[in-house]
């Protein structure tokens, strides 16, 4: 049985329908993407599937449980983390703060600790700048510490929306080889991106998000090699 | 190396350290400003009265305090604290007052006090705070109205504009009466009571909202001031943390009221809970920092400070100063009060955003600015 899966999921803004009878899974251990163009609902399917929008029909199943009308607090202790799009890491609040606050709803102080100082070693610069405001880092720093906050929970799937999101090269592939890292330690990945190119060869399987409908769906492998997606996604 | 300067963690030994020498020392001082005051009066025959100004400034920290946890620390736009003031010290009113059956001991009301404006807060926070800011902030300056309005009018229950009293004085044990009441003066008993009880409340408070600041709710707190959104995503109840905020600050303010009523030895007529209130203790933590403790306290001090002690004193020199036309607005000064309150706010919002004495989060924040 899948970890994750959307059976004929619609969500819409008001009258604005933005998600239109999704079907979509995810097998435990797997990275799967999402690609698709601006506005085609990307971040609205990981949103919904984390409860923080209600969908408006169809099923949601994680670990064999409903997730519909589970609120978004409540998921997070079902192992499922969603790092939403734009980092919006607490910028008050120190690096050190950030990651606690990633596992607010955890209590094995010592498991906590130990998540923690695997974020500092995949990520050393957090460890440097532990006691500085999240606020002050940089850019790449800020999405680092955001995809740190979301291990945290030690969830067994991450919904990452755009992690690589405004970065220079250098750190969009240190973002890439974290989660290629997590993965191989068994944490299962959603993940939402832009760059069609990257997410793809990272991926085992992806989806081809139109306007809120799943386009396509493949191995990683394939969708590079598909016509469509390498004129619509790749550029070529 | 790191020029960053950012947050030191607050958490560390050096902070709590200090903190457990300034609880100490306002322990060991506080008890002799009334013997202090006392000696003043008996050798120059008149009063600075500075106990009493302590007092009204300890109380209003209360409800600073209180109003600092919804607004300061939860973001929630509070405009009618003076209601939940109100309804603590009118609760503390008909649990004493001779004309109700009750008759309890001032003690039991402090202690009933702050279930009740607790519970109030509760009831009209469930329903209203998934309400954005300006909403909420509508919905509880209409409350407070309801209340004042409910106060003037159920005159079978308020008594109306008289107010509850008198508020009979709080029992002590003997010795301690007996040890206290040195000038044979009776009031004597119940205003130490008072000032002991208000200024231990301040400290306790602080003590407890320190160490709230570094506890999980409190930094869930912060979380939701910033990002509701991603709160949630980390597992922070948005609604039930502001609902705790809500309520709690409730109480608090409903013990504020407890302690002003028995003060003043009267629930005071409805209309000192107006909405002018309400806004003097947003003025009062806007000034000392939103969502600073000490702040909070500093406000409470500058405002009252002001209304209590430089208010009346300019009031003498001008009238010394000017013919006795109590025509002439300078013929009072306390006119002026809130033109003084206005521009005071201005000049702080356009010159020190963050207030008199911001929290250290805040206050890290500050020093990015500048640089
Ligand atoms: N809060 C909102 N209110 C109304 N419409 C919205 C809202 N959020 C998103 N939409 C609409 O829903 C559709 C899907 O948006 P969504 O954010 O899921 O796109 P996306 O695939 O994540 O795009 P991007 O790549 O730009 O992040 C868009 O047409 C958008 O305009
Ligand atoms: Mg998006």
């Amino acid at each position: 049985m899948a970890l994750l899966e959307l059976e004929n999921v619609s969500a819409s803004y008001g009258s604005i329908e933005a998600l239109c009878n999704i079907d979509l899974h995810v097998e435990a251990g797997e990275i799967v993407t999402l690609i698709g163009a601006n506005g085609a609902g990307k971040t609205t399917t990981l949103m919904t599937t984390s409860g923080i929008l209600r969908a408006k029909s169809g099923r949601i199943r994680f670990d064999g449980k409903d997730l519909i009308g589970v609120p978004a607090h409540e998921v997070v202790g079902l192992g499922l983390a969603h790092s939403p799009e734009g980092r919006r890491i607490f910028s008050r609040m120190t690096v050190l703060e950030n990651l606690e606050l990633g596992a607010f709803g955890r209590s094995d102080k010592e498991g906590i600790q130990k998540d923690i100082n695997r974020v500092f070693e995949l990520f050393p610069i957090l460890g440097e700048r532990r006691h500085q405001a999240g606020g002050t880092l940089s850019g790449g720093e800020q999405q680092m510490l955001a995809l740190g906050r979301a291990m945290a929970s030690r969830p067994k799937l991450l919904l990452l929306d755009e992690p690589s999101l405004g970065l220079a090269p250098l750190f969009v592939h240190r973002i890439f080889e974290v989660i290629r890292e997590l993965n191989r330690e068994g944490v299962t990945v959603l993940l939402v991106e832009q760059n069609a190119r990257m997410a793809l060869k990272l991926a085992h399987r992806g989806y081809v998000l139109e306007t809120g409908r799943i386009t396509l769906t493949d191995t990683g492998e394939n969708l590079l090699k598909n016509e469509r997606v390498q004129s619509a996604y790749l550029g070529e | 190396m790191e020029n960053a300067p950012a947050i030191r963690n607050e958490g560390g030994r050096g902070s709590r350290v200090r903190l457990a020498w300034v609880a100490l020392a306002l322990l060991v001082i506080y008890p002799f400003f009334p013997f202090l005051d006392l000696a003043v009066e008996l050798v120059t025959g008149e009063s600075l009265r500075l106990d009493r100004q302590i007092v009204s400034i300890a109380i209003f920290a209360v409800l600073a305090l209180a109003l600092n946890l919804q607004v300061g620390y939860a973001g929630l736009l509070q405009l009618g604290i003076a209601a939940f003031f109100a309804i603590g010290a009118y609760t503390t009113g008909i649990l004493t007052v001779a004309k109700y059956p009750f008759q309890l001991e001032l003690w039991g009301a402090l202690a009933a006090a702050p279930f009740v404006a607790g519970f109030a807060g509760l009831a009209l926070g469930a329903p209203t705070l998934r309400l954005r800011g300006d909403y909420l902030a509508i919905v509880t300056l209409g409350f407070a109205e309801v209340v004042r309005v409910l106060l003037i009018n159920l005159e079978g229950i308020t008594d109306g504009p008289r107010g509850l009293n008198p508020i009979p004085e709080p029992w002590l044990p003997a010795w301690l009466r007996s040890a206290v009441d040195v000038s044979a003066d009776a009031q004597r008993v119940r205003f130490l009571a008072v000032y002991f009880l208000a200024v231990g409340s301040v400290v306790a408070l602080y003590i407890t909202f320190r160490t709230l600041e570094r506890s999980k709710l409190g930094r869930s707190f912060v979380a939701l001031r910033e990002d509701e959104l991603a709160s949630a995503c980390m597992g922070v109840n948005p609604t039930r943390t502001k609902l705790i905020a809500f309520a709690a600050g409730a109480a608090i303010a409903g013990y504020a009221g407890a302690l002003y009523a028995c003060n003043l030895t009267t629930t005071a007529e409805p209309n000192t809970y107006d909405f002018n209130y309400s806004v003097m203790v947003l003025c009062c933590i806007i000034i000392g920092g939103l969502g600073s403790v000490r702040g909070a306290i500093l406000g409470a001090a500058v405002l009252l400070g002001f209304d209590n002690v430089l208010s009346p004193l300019v009031t003498k020199l001008l009238q010394r100063a000017t013919t006795s036309d109590s025509s002439n607005v300078l013929y009072s000064f306390s006119n002026w009060r809130w033109l003084i309150f206005g521009t005071a706010l201005v000049l702080i919002m356009r010159f020190r955003p963050k207030g008199l004495w911001p929290s250290e989060r805040v206050a890290a924040d500050l020093r990015e600015d500048e640089s």
